[in-house]
Protein backbone atom coordinates (compact mmCIF):
# COMPACT_ATOMS: atom_id res chain seq x y z
CA UNK A 1 0.00 0.00 0.00
CA UNK A 2 3.10 2.46 0.89
CA UNK A 3 4.83 1.47 -1.95
CA UNK A 4 2.09 1.84 -4.34
CA UNK A 5 1.59 5.82 -3.03
CA UNK A 6 4.95 6.74 -3.00
CA UNK A 7 5.05 5.51 -6.70
CA UNK A 8 1.37 7.39 -7.40
CA UNK A 9 3.19 10.34 -5.67
CA UNK A 10 6.57 10.01 -8.15
CA UNK A 11 4.70 9.44 -11.44
CA UNK A 12 2.26 12.37 -10.09
CA UNK A 13 4.87 15.01 -9.38
CA UNK A 14 6.39 13.74 -13.58
CA UNK A 15 3.65 14.41 -14.67
CA UNK A 16 2.83 17.74 -13.21
CA UNK A 17 6.99 18.42 -13.59
CA UNK A 18 5.95 17.43 -17.86
CA UNK A 19 2.87 19.30 -17.81
CA UNK A 20 4.34 22.55 -16.91
CA UNK A 21 7.22 22.09 -19.06
CA UNK A 22 4.94 21.90 -22.16
CA UNK A 23 3.47 25.03 -20.82
CA UNK A 24 0.04 23.57 -19.68
CA UNK A 25 0.44 25.70 -16.67
CA UNK A 26 -0.76 28.84 -18.42
CA UNK A 27 -4.90 28.91 -18.89
CA UNK A 28 -4.54 31.39 -21.46
CA UNK A 29 -2.24 29.06 -23.54
CA UNK A 30 -4.67 26.30 -23.21
CA UNK A 31 -7.75 28.60 -23.89
CA UNK A 32 -5.72 29.38 -27.51
CA UNK A 33 -6.55 25.38 -27.74
CA UNK A 34 -10.17 26.45 -28.27
CA UNK A 35 -9.67 30.09 -30.80
CA UNK A 36 -7.25 27.04 -32.86
CA UNK A 37 -4.45 29.27 -32.55
CA UNK A 38 -2.20 27.02 -30.52
CA UNK A 39 -2.57 23.26 -30.49
CA UNK A 40 -0.15 22.46 -27.63
CA UNK A 41 -2.78 20.68 -25.29
CA UNK A 42 -3.93 18.71 -28.40
CA UNK A 43 0.13 17.35 -29.58
CA UNK A 44 0.94 16.81 -25.92
CA UNK A 45 -2.21 14.87 -24.61
CA UNK A 46 -2.30 13.24 -27.93
CA UNK A 47 1.17 12.22 -27.44
CA UNK A 48 1.17 11.09 -24.21
CA UNK A 49 -1.42 8.86 -25.20
CA UNK A 50 0.57 7.54 -28.08
CA UNK A 51 3.44 6.73 -26.17
CA UNK A 52 1.42 5.14 -23.23
CA UNK A 53 -0.43 2.80 -25.83
CA UNK A 54 2.76 1.93 -28.09
CA UNK A 55 5.17 1.28 -24.60
CA UNK A 56 2.11 -0.68 -22.98
CA UNK A 57 1.37 -2.53 -26.00
CA UNK A 58 5.09 -3.76 -26.62
CA UNK A 59 6.18 -3.75 -23.00
CA UNK A 60 2.83 -6.07 -22.89
CA UNK A 61 4.09 -8.39 -25.73
CA UNK A 62 7.12 -8.61 -24.64
CA UNK A 63 6.09 -9.82 -21.54
CA UNK A 64 7.05 -7.06 -19.28
CA UNK A 65 3.74 -5.82 -18.04
CA UNK A 66 0.58 -8.22 -17.45
CA UNK A 67 -1.57 -5.64 -19.66
CA UNK A 68 -4.79 -8.21 -18.26
CA UNK A 69 -3.66 -6.45 -14.66
CA UNK A 70 -4.27 -2.89 -15.99
CA UNK A 71 -7.79 -0.81 -14.06
CA UNK A 72 -10.23 -0.39 -17.63
CA UNK A 73 -12.79 1.92 -16.22
CA UNK A 74 -16.61 0.99 -16.66
CA UNK A 75 -18.66 2.55 -19.66
CA UNK A 76 -21.88 4.32 -18.64
CA UNK A 77 -22.77 5.77 -21.91
CA UNK A 78 -25.28 8.71 -20.85
CA UNK A 79 -23.45 9.68 -17.98
CA UNK A 80 -20.20 9.68 -19.27
CA UNK A 81 -21.53 11.59 -22.03
CA UNK A 82 -22.95 14.55 -19.73
CA UNK A 83 -19.77 14.48 -17.76
CA UNK A 84 -17.62 15.15 -20.87
CA UNK A 85 -20.11 18.08 -21.62
CA UNK A 86 -19.30 19.67 -18.16
CA UNK A 87 -15.73 18.79 -18.20
CA UNK A 88 -15.58 20.93 -21.78
CA UNK A 89 -17.62 23.64 -20.64
CA UNK A 90 -15.25 23.61 -17.23
CA UNK A 91 -12.52 23.54 -19.44
CA UNK A 92 -13.30 26.29 -21.66
CA UNK A 93 -14.92 28.57 -18.58
CA UNK A 94 -11.63 28.45 -16.98
CA UNK A 95 -8.45 27.45 -19.80
CA UNK A 96 -7.75 24.46 -17.30
CA UNK A 97 -8.64 21.17 -16.53
CA UNK A 98 -7.87 19.40 -13.31
CA UNK A 99 -4.39 18.24 -13.98
CA UNK A 100 -3.41 21.98 -15.32
CA UNK A 101 -5.01 23.40 -12.74
CA UNK A 102 -2.66 22.13 -10.30
CA UNK A 103 0.11 22.84 -12.05
CA UNK A 104 -0.83 26.26 -12.62
CA UNK A 105 -1.36 26.55 -8.65
CA UNK A 106 1.48 25.22 -8.06
CA UNK A 107 3.67 27.65 -10.33
CA UNK A 108 1.77 30.39 -8.03
CA UNK A 109 -0.84 31.11 -10.88
CA UNK A 110 -4.08 32.70 -8.41
CA UNK A 111 -6.68 31.30 -11.15
CA UNK A 112 -5.00 27.74 -10.94
CA UNK A 113 -5.98 28.11 -7.25
CA UNK A 114 -9.37 29.58 -7.70
CA UNK A 115 -10.07 26.66 -10.20
CA UNK A 116 -8.82 23.91 -7.39
CA UNK A 117 -11.19 25.90 -5.07
CA UNK A 118 -13.90 25.19 -7.81
CA UNK A 119 -13.29 21.46 -8.54
CA UNK A 120 -13.15 20.25 -5.08
CA UNK A 121 -16.57 22.32 -4.26
CA UNK A 122 -18.20 20.52 -7.64
CA UNK A 123 -16.47 17.37 -5.79
CA UNK A 124 -18.08 17.80 -2.69
CA UNK A 125 -21.60 18.75 -4.55
CA UNK A 126 -21.18 15.83 -6.65
CA UNK A 127 -20.95 13.67 -3.61
CA UNK A 128 -24.21 15.08 -1.88
CA UNK A 129 -26.08 15.07 -5.53
CA UNK A 130 -24.75 10.97 -6.22
CA UNK A 131 -27.97 9.43 -3.88
CA UNK A 132 -31.11 11.93 -5.74
CA UNK A 133 -29.35 11.20 -9.04
CA UNK A 134 -28.13 7.36 -8.85
CA UNK A 135 -30.43 5.72 -10.98
CA UNK A 136 -29.09 8.06 -13.85
CA UNK A 137 -25.46 7.97 -12.01
CA UNK A 138 -26.01 3.54 -12.86
CA UNK A 139 -27.94 4.18 -16.24
CA UNK A 140 -26.32 2.53 -20.09
CA UNK A 141 -24.13 0.11 -17.88
CA UNK A 142 -22.06 -1.17 -20.86
CA UNK A 143 -19.05 -3.07 -18.18
CA UNK A 144 -15.66 -2.69 -19.24
CA UNK A 145 -14.56 -2.73 -23.11
CA UNK A 146 -11.75 -1.86 -25.01
CA UNK A 147 -11.58 0.01 -28.35
CA UNK A 148 -10.64 -3.28 -30.00
CA UNK A 149 -13.19 -5.03 -27.81
CA UNK A 150 -15.86 -2.82 -29.13
CA UNK A 151 -14.57 -3.05 -33.00
CA UNK A 152 -13.80 -6.26 -32.89
CA UNK A 153 -10.59 -5.66 -34.39
CA UNK A 154 -6.68 -7.58 -33.43
CA UNK A 155 -5.01 -5.12 -30.57
CA UNK A 156 -2.88 -4.60 -32.70
CA UNK A 157 -4.60 -3.10 -35.48
CA UNK A 158 -6.61 -0.45 -33.21
CA UNK A 159 -2.29 0.36 -31.74
CA UNK A 160 -1.73 1.10 -35.29
CA UNK A 161 -4.93 2.94 -36.77
CA UNK A 162 -4.51 5.55 -33.88
CA UNK A 163 -0.69 6.30 -34.43
CA UNK A 164 -1.53 7.27 -37.57
CA UNK A 165 -4.56 9.26 -36.36
CA UNK A 166 -1.80 11.24 -34.14
CA UNK A 167 0.57 11.60 -36.52
CA UNK A 168 -1.96 12.95 -38.68
CA UNK A 169 -3.64 14.89 -36.46
CA UNK A 170 -0.01 16.52 -35.63
CA UNK A 171 0.61 17.56 -39.22
CA UNK A 172 -2.88 18.97 -39.64
CA UNK A 173 -2.79 20.79 -36.03
CA UNK A 174 1.07 22.21 -37.36
CA UNK A 175 -0.69 23.70 -40.12
CA UNK A 176 -3.42 25.19 -38.40
CA UNK A 177 -0.44 27.09 -35.94
CA UNK A 178 1.40 27.87 -39.31
CA UNK A 179 -1.78 29.68 -40.63
CA UNK A 180 -2.69 31.20 -37.07
CA UNK B 1 10.38 26.04 -33.51
CA UNK B 2 14.50 25.41 -33.90
CA UNK B 3 15.96 22.79 -36.65
CA UNK B 4 17.19 20.64 -33.20
CA UNK B 5 13.77 20.33 -31.94
CA UNK B 6 11.97 19.68 -35.61
CA UNK B 7 14.80 16.76 -36.23
CA UNK B 8 13.58 15.13 -32.81
CA UNK B 9 9.77 15.39 -33.62
CA UNK B 10 10.62 13.36 -36.64
CA UNK B 11 12.65 11.09 -35.53
CA UNK B 12 9.96 10.57 -32.30
CA UNK B 13 7.32 10.89 -35.32
CA UNK B 14 9.29 7.70 -37.00
CA UNK B 15 9.62 5.38 -34.01
CA UNK B 16 6.05 5.75 -33.33
CA UNK B 17 5.16 5.02 -36.85
CA UNK B 18 7.87 2.15 -36.92
CA UNK B 19 6.15 0.33 -33.20
CA UNK B 20 2.55 1.05 -34.89
CA UNK B 21 2.74 -0.36 -38.59
CA UNK B 22 4.35 -3.39 -36.30
CA UNK B 23 1.99 -3.73 -33.67
CA UNK B 24 -0.58 -5.58 -36.28
CA UNK B 25 2.08 -8.19 -36.56
CA UNK B 26 3.22 -8.49 -33.12
CA UNK B 27 -0.10 -10.55 -31.68
CA UNK B 28 -1.76 -9.98 -28.60
CA UNK B 29 -0.15 -8.67 -25.74
CA UNK B 30 -1.86 -10.13 -23.52
CA UNK B 31 0.04 -13.43 -21.30
CA UNK B 32 -3.26 -15.57 -22.23
CA UNK B 33 -5.85 -15.49 -24.57
CA UNK B 34 -9.11 -13.19 -22.68
CA UNK B 35 -12.43 -14.02 -22.61
CA UNK B 36 -15.47 -13.08 -21.48
CA UNK B 37 -18.30 -15.10 -20.08
CA UNK B 38 -21.98 -14.42 -20.67
CA UNK B 39 -23.01 -16.67 -18.23
CA UNK B 40 -26.65 -16.33 -18.41
CA UNK B 41 -26.34 -17.34 -22.28
CA UNK B 42 -23.57 -20.43 -21.30
CA UNK B 43 -26.41 -21.11 -18.22
CA UNK B 44 -29.32 -21.13 -20.76
CA UNK B 45 -27.10 -23.60 -22.92
CA UNK B 46 -26.35 -26.33 -20.60
CA UNK B 47 -30.06 -26.29 -19.14
CA UNK B 48 -31.00 -27.08 -22.47
CA UNK B 49 -28.50 -29.52 -22.97
CA UNK B 50 -27.37 -27.98 -26.12
CA UNK B 51 -23.22 -27.89 -24.97
CA UNK B 52 -22.50 -31.32 -25.40
CA UNK B 53 -23.05 -34.00 -28.05
CA UNK B 54 -23.45 -37.75 -27.45
CA UNK B 55 -21.15 -40.49 -28.88
CA UNK B 56 -23.36 -41.96 -31.33
CA UNK B 57 -23.69 -38.49 -32.85
CA UNK B 58 -19.87 -37.34 -33.21
CA UNK B 59 -19.39 -41.15 -34.73
CA UNK B 60 -22.20 -40.61 -36.92
CA UNK B 61 -20.47 -36.79 -37.41
CA UNK B 62 -17.48 -38.29 -38.16
CA UNK B 63 -18.71 -41.20 -40.42
CA UNK B 64 -19.91 -38.85 -42.56
CA UNK B 65 -17.29 -36.05 -42.65
CA UNK B 66 -19.07 -33.56 -41.27
CA UNK B 67 -17.51 -30.39 -42.99
CA UNK B 68 -15.22 -28.27 -40.45
CA UNK B 69 -15.22 -30.88 -37.97
CA UNK B 70 -12.26 -30.84 -35.19
CA UNK B 71 -12.02 -33.53 -32.40
CA UNK B 72 -9.72 -32.10 -29.60
CA UNK B 73 -8.67 -35.22 -27.14
CA UNK B 74 -7.57 -32.63 -23.79
CA UNK B 75 -5.94 -35.60 -21.90
CA UNK B 76 -2.18 -35.27 -21.96
CA UNK B 77 -0.03 -36.62 -24.86
CA UNK B 78 0.79 -40.13 -23.19
CA UNK B 79 -3.27 -40.60 -22.71
CA UNK B 80 -3.44 -39.57 -26.36
CA UNK B 81 -0.61 -41.62 -27.54
CA UNK B 82 -2.42 -44.76 -26.18
CA UNK B 83 -5.73 -44.55 -27.65
CA UNK B 84 -7.62 -41.66 -29.28
CA UNK B 85 -10.83 -41.34 -31.21
CA UNK B 86 -10.38 -41.61 -35.03
CA UNK B 87 -9.34 -37.74 -36.41
CA UNK B 88 -9.08 -36.28 -33.19
CA UNK B 89 -6.02 -33.91 -32.82
CA UNK B 90 -4.05 -33.52 -29.01
CA UNK B 91 -4.52 -30.09 -27.31
CA UNK B 92 -3.78 -31.06 -23.69
CA UNK B 93 -5.56 -28.03 -21.13
CA UNK B 94 -2.05 -26.54 -20.26
CA UNK B 95 -1.71 -25.57 -23.82
CA UNK B 96 -4.90 -24.29 -24.15
CA UNK B 97 -4.49 -20.67 -24.77
CA UNK B 98 -2.31 -21.35 -28.24
CA UNK B 99 -5.26 -23.19 -29.80
CA UNK B 100 -6.83 -21.04 -32.30
CA UNK B 101 -10.38 -22.07 -33.84
CA UNK B 102 -11.38 -20.88 -37.41
CA UNK B 103 -15.04 -19.65 -37.24
CA UNK B 104 -16.29 -22.19 -39.32
CA UNK B 105 -14.80 -25.16 -37.65
CA UNK B 106 -17.12 -27.40 -35.39
CA UNK B 107 -15.00 -28.30 -32.52
CA UNK B 108 -15.81 -31.70 -29.95
CA UNK B 109 -14.12 -31.89 -26.75
CA UNK B 110 -13.29 -34.69 -25.06
CA UNK B 111 -11.53 -36.11 -22.48
CA UNK B 112 -11.39 -39.36 -20.53
CA UNK B 113 -14.50 -38.92 -18.27
CA UNK B 114 -16.29 -35.82 -19.63
CA UNK B 115 -15.35 -32.89 -16.81
CA UNK B 116 -12.45 -31.33 -18.26
CA UNK B 117 -13.83 -31.71 -21.95
CA UNK B 118 -16.63 -29.58 -19.95
CA UNK B 119 -14.36 -27.36 -18.44
CA UNK B 120 -12.39 -26.51 -21.39
CA UNK B 121 -16.02 -25.87 -23.77
CA UNK B 122 -16.28 -22.96 -20.99
CA UNK B 123 -12.86 -21.89 -22.19
CA UNK B 124 -13.37 -22.08 -25.64
CA UNK B 125 -17.08 -20.69 -25.14
CA UNK B 126 -15.03 -17.62 -23.33
CA UNK B 127 -13.01 -17.34 -26.37
CA UNK B 128 -16.33 -16.07 -28.24
CA UNK B 129 -16.28 -19.33 -30.75
CA UNK B 130 -20.09 -20.80 -30.91
CA UNK B 131 -20.04 -23.99 -32.55
CA UNK B 132 -18.19 -25.98 -29.69
CA UNK B 133 -19.64 -29.23 -28.19
CA UNK B 134 -17.85 -31.78 -25.36
CA UNK B 135 -18.90 -35.23 -25.42
CA UNK B 136 -20.37 -35.45 -22.31
CA UNK B 137 -19.31 -38.56 -20.73
CA UNK B 138 -16.06 -38.31 -22.55
CA UNK B 139 -13.95 -41.71 -23.76
CA UNK B 140 -16.15 -43.85 -21.66
CA UNK B 141 -19.00 -43.60 -23.61
CA UNK B 142 -17.15 -43.64 -26.99
CA UNK B 143 -16.32 -47.23 -25.87
CA UNK B 144 -19.59 -47.85 -24.22
CA UNK B 145 -22.34 -46.60 -27.12
CA UNK B 146 -19.44 -46.59 -30.04
CA UNK B 147 -16.57 -49.44 -29.47
CA UNK B 148 -18.38 -52.41 -27.50
CA UNK B 149 -22.55 -51.11 -27.74
CA UNK B 150 -24.77 -54.00 -25.96
CA UNK B 151 -25.96 -54.68 -30.06
CA UNK B 152 -23.74 -53.97 -33.09
CA UNK B 153 -24.67 -51.27 -35.40
CA UNK B 154 -22.91 -50.46 -38.43
CA UNK B 155 -21.40 -47.47 -37.10
CA UNK B 156 -19.64 -49.51 -34.43
CA UNK B 157 -18.31 -51.72 -37.62
CA UNK B 158 -17.26 -48.71 -39.28
CA UNK B 159 -14.66 -48.15 -36.55
CA UNK B 160 -13.55 -51.28 -36.12
CA UNK B 161 -15.39 -52.50 -32.71
CA UNK B 162 -17.08 -55.18 -31.72
CA UNK B 163 -20.66 -55.66 -29.51
CA UNK B 164 -20.10 -57.19 -25.91
CA UNK B 165 -20.87 -60.86 -26.10
CA UNK B 166 -24.29 -62.20 -24.65
CA UNK B 167 -25.25 -61.22 -20.91
CA UNK B 168 -21.90 -58.97 -20.34
CA UNK B 169 -22.62 -55.53 -18.83
CA UNK B 170 -19.26 -54.31 -19.52
CA UNK B 171 -17.57 -53.68 -22.43
CA UNK B 172 -14.28 -56.21 -22.17
CA UNK B 173 -13.91 -58.47 -25.46
CA UNK B 174 -12.08 -56.15 -27.66
CA UNK B 175 -8.57 -55.24 -27.63
CA UNK B 176 -9.75 -51.44 -27.58
CA UNK B 177 -11.02 -51.95 -24.34
CA UNK B 178 -7.78 -53.42 -23.12
CA UNK B 179 -6.53 -50.31 -24.46
CA UNK B 180 -8.07 -47.66 -22.27
CA UNK B 181 -8.70 -49.88 -19.64
CA UNK B 182 -6.79 -47.90 -17.78
CA UNK B 183 -7.88 -44.51 -18.78
CA UNK B 184 -11.40 -45.95 -17.80
CA UNK B 185 -10.37 -45.56 -14.17
CA UNK B 186 -8.86 -42.39 -14.09
CA UNK B 187 -11.96 -40.48 -14.78
CA UNK B 188 -11.76 -36.76 -15.09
Amino acid sequence: MTDSLVLAFVIGVAFGFTLERAGLADAPKLARQFYLTDLTVFKVMFSALVTAMLGLFWLGRLGVVDVSAIYVPETFMAPQFLGGLVFGLGFVACGLCPGTSCVSAATGRLDGVAVIGGLFAGVVAMGFAVPAIAPFFTSGARGTFTIPDALHLPYGVVVFAVTLMALGGFMVAERIEARA
Amino acid sequence: MSTANIRTGRALAIIALMLGAAAPFAGSPYRSARGQVDVAGLAGMIAREEDHVTALELATWIHDRKSGLRIIDVREPAEFAAYQIPTAENVPLSQFRRLSVKPEETVVLYSGGGAHAAQAWVFIRAMGHRQVFFLASGLNEWIDEVMNPVASTPITRYFGGVARPEGSTSPSASTTADKVKQLRRRGC
